[in-house]
């Protein structure tokens, strides 16, 4: 029993991650309409920029903070040079830039700071507590509490705030919000830095576990990716438990089914990927599309 | 264009290229050097695969993330198949139908969802596919990997290795791009292009969506088993590393930079895939990955079409620059497309490139 609660909180823990990340591709999807492959390796170079400032003997807490307003920025600078040209055009053009832009930065990470691992400071102390006869990192528990602050935070910004309002409208009908006055290019410039910023916390939390590694993302962007499908683009708490579920049952199936193991956990969403299209093609909670024609 | 297209539509003049074409590949393995053979074939296996992924992605508008996949797997089951001392022909079959049925079995479940779902699954087999060929260590090596030599010349034929592998790329891929040029050009192409221009359209035309985007991707699979198969005939060594999935990306990549939707893009992305490597290289190995991010951004900013869509672009702006008088009237006459009204003048535009201008007439 003991080991079960272990897994499962470390599972939510590595759920966190996903969902944030998965979070952000949702925010991207919402409102830009296309799926940012970028968004892990975007993570990653905050990650580093966070390393590198520690290197630099500032405060660990700090590092990550300015991490994330840079983040903010690369993410608005991206969106306005790059994407800009490709929205509202083929969706599979603007998939493929998001991809030449993940090889630009991954490569860009490694041509700075090389594929050596780096050891990243981890944020919360790497003690651990009983709980109910189960061992439990404080790691996981400051994980999970930090990615469910930080998902309060934003629904009360989308929900609460005049900003979270106008972001709303610019996902909803982009030209309908432009004839209402609203300045749409800024706002899509708000919300890719906001999803950044998201992926620089994931990366943040992520990196001292994994090492920081210019690919390191690649992994957690498919289990992202998978928790966007399963619970569906429409959906951000529908994405939200489908991390988590993914980060538990992938925990789960690496101890419990031999056959899987901890080599081939990273299976586990893919089957549950294939479950879910057979079953309910829409995701859990999405919702069916429906096309005018 | 239209003059060389004009004398082009003559059958012998085609029956010409076809034949030059045909001595050329004869005679070119003879008389180049090794290293220049080697990497001729090494374009073809690549070309192989870039061409599976045009069918799913150029012509059908799936984006898939996993063509490398179906390469490795391919390229697994001929190393299994040669070290089992099976039957060549009959590992080559196999390597051609286990990827085509497990990508037939992915595109089932992946197809359901419209849009970007397709990229998102395939993203998964490179990365789940790194571990699990390392898992089945019984059939794959493991780490360590398979190496199977087969493909030394025959005694009777007194070729080097180099020659006798080229040969065989060179027949495999050319058939390859034969049938499936015929594909796309046919009944199933017209398909794959109303599903990739409109879904609902499609639909409504009693062309079911679904069904075309299985079938690409597992045409695409398929493709992807045969240049896994070539993989083996040339580098004669796979290991996990084959499948990985930043080599994904580069074949992604490649398909883009030699032009989406194009027969001799999908050669141009070969010759991109094991070009650009080696030129980087030269500059800077570290800053590989750098570089060809860049000219993937920079080719979707100046160049959507891709390499193949370069002589149109500076055909474009050269009429463009001849104002008036001649230049005009020669202008109005390749944009009109009047059949055979200047053989002379034609004639000396297509002798100049006779293989490109023929194949991109096939693509337009």
């Amino acid at each position: 029993m003991g080991t079960f609660i272990q897994l499962v909180i470390d599972g939510l823990s590595s759920g966190s991650i996903y969902a944030a990340l998965a979070l952000a591709i949702v925010l991207v999807n919402q409102a830009t309409g296309l799926i940012n492959f970028a968004q892990g390796g975007m993570a990653v170079l905050s990650a580093y920029i966070a390393w590198q400032l520690t290197a630099w003997s500032v405060p660990l807490l700090l590092a990550i903070l300015i991490s994330i307003a840079a983040s903010f920025v690369i993410g608005a600078i991206v969106e306005r040079f790059l994407i800009r040209k490709f929205e509202g055009g083929d969706p599979d053009t603007a998939v493929v830039v998001t991809i030449g832009l993940l090889t630009l930065i991954t490569g860009i990470c490694a041509w700075i700071w090389s594929y050596n691992n780096k050891l990243f400071p981890s944020l919360f102390p790497l003690e651990t507590i009983s709980i109910a006869g189960a061992v439990v990192s404080v790691r996981s528990i400051g994980t999970i509490l930090a990615i469910v602050a930080i998902m309060v935070l934003l629904q009360l910004l989308f929900l609460g705030t005049k900003l979270g309002l106008a972001l709303r409208a610019v996902a909803i009908n982009p030209q309908s919000a432009a004839f209402s006055g609203m300045p749409v290019g800024r706002l899509l410039m708000v919300g890719w830095g906001l999803a950044a910023s998201l992926g620089a916390v994931a990366g943040a939390l992520v990196a001292p576990q994994l090492t920081l590694t210019p690919n390191m993302m690649d992994s957690a962007l498919v289990y992202a990716l998978a928790a966007v499908i399963i619970g569906g683009l429409t959906s951000p708490i529908g994405v939200v438990i489908a991390a988590w579920l993914i980060g538990v049952l992938e925990n789960l199936a690496a101890v419990y089914v031999p056959l899987i193991g901890h080599d081939l956990k990273i299976a586990v969403p893919f089957i549950m990927i294939f479950v879910v299209l057979i079953v309910r093609p829409q995701g859990l909670f999405g919702r069916k599309a429906v096309v005018r024609v | 264009m239209s003059t060389a297209t004009a004398v082009m539509r003559k059958p012998w003049v085609r029956w010409a290229v076809i034949a030059i074409v045909v001595v050329l590949a004869i005679v070119l393995p003879l008389v180049l050097p090794e290293f220049a053979n080697t990497t001729l074939a090494r374009i073809g296996v690549f070309a192989v695969a870039v061409l599976g992924l045009n069918v799913v992605m150029g012509y059908t508008g799936q984006v898939s993330l996993g063509q490398i996949f179906f390469l490795g797997l391919g390229a697994y089951v001929t190393a299994y198949g040669v070290q089992q001392d099976w039957n060549i022909v009959l590992v080559f079959v196999l390597a051609c139908l286990i990827p085509a049925v497990v990508g037939l079995l992915v595109a089932l479940a992946a197809a359901r969802l419209g849009g970007l779902a397709i990229a998102m699954v395939t993203i998964a087999l490179p990365i789940v596919g790194v571990p699990l060929a390392k898992r089945l260590s019984e059939f794959t090596g493991g780490s360590q990997g398979l190496s199977a030599r087969f493909t030394a010349a025959p005694e009777w034929t007194g070729l080097y290795d180099d020659q006798w592998q080229l040969y065989i790329v060179l027949l495999i891929a050319g058939i390859s791009f034969l049938l499936t040029r015929n594909l796309v050009r046919g009944k199933y192409g017209r398909a794959f292009a109303i599903v990739k221009g409109n879904e609902a359209v499609a639909g409504s035309m009693g062309i079911s969506p679904y069904r075309y985007k299985v079938l690409a991707f597992t045409v695409a699979s398929l493709l992807g088993g045969v240049s896994g198969f070539l993989y083996m005939v040339v580098i004669q060594y796979t290991s996990p590393e084959t499948l990985s999935f930043g080599h994904s990306i580069t074949l992604l990549a490649s398909m883009v930079i030699g032009g989406a939707g194009s027969i001799l893009g999908s050669l141009l992305g070969g010759a991109y895939y094991v070009l650009t490597p080696q030129l980087t290289n030269l500059i800077d190995p570290g800053l590989t990955a750098v570089l060809q991010g860049a000219i993937l951004l920079i080719v979707l900013f100046v160049l959507p079409g891709g390499l193949v869509s370069l002589p149109r672009l500076f055909r474009r702006r050269r009429g463009r620059e001849q104002g008036g008088g001649a230049a005009a009237a020669k202008a109005a006459a390749s944009a009109t497309a009047v059949p055979s009204t200047s053989a002379p003048d034609g004639a000396d535009v297509t002798t100049h490139p006779p293989t490109e201008s023929e194949e991109r007439r096939q693509d337009t």
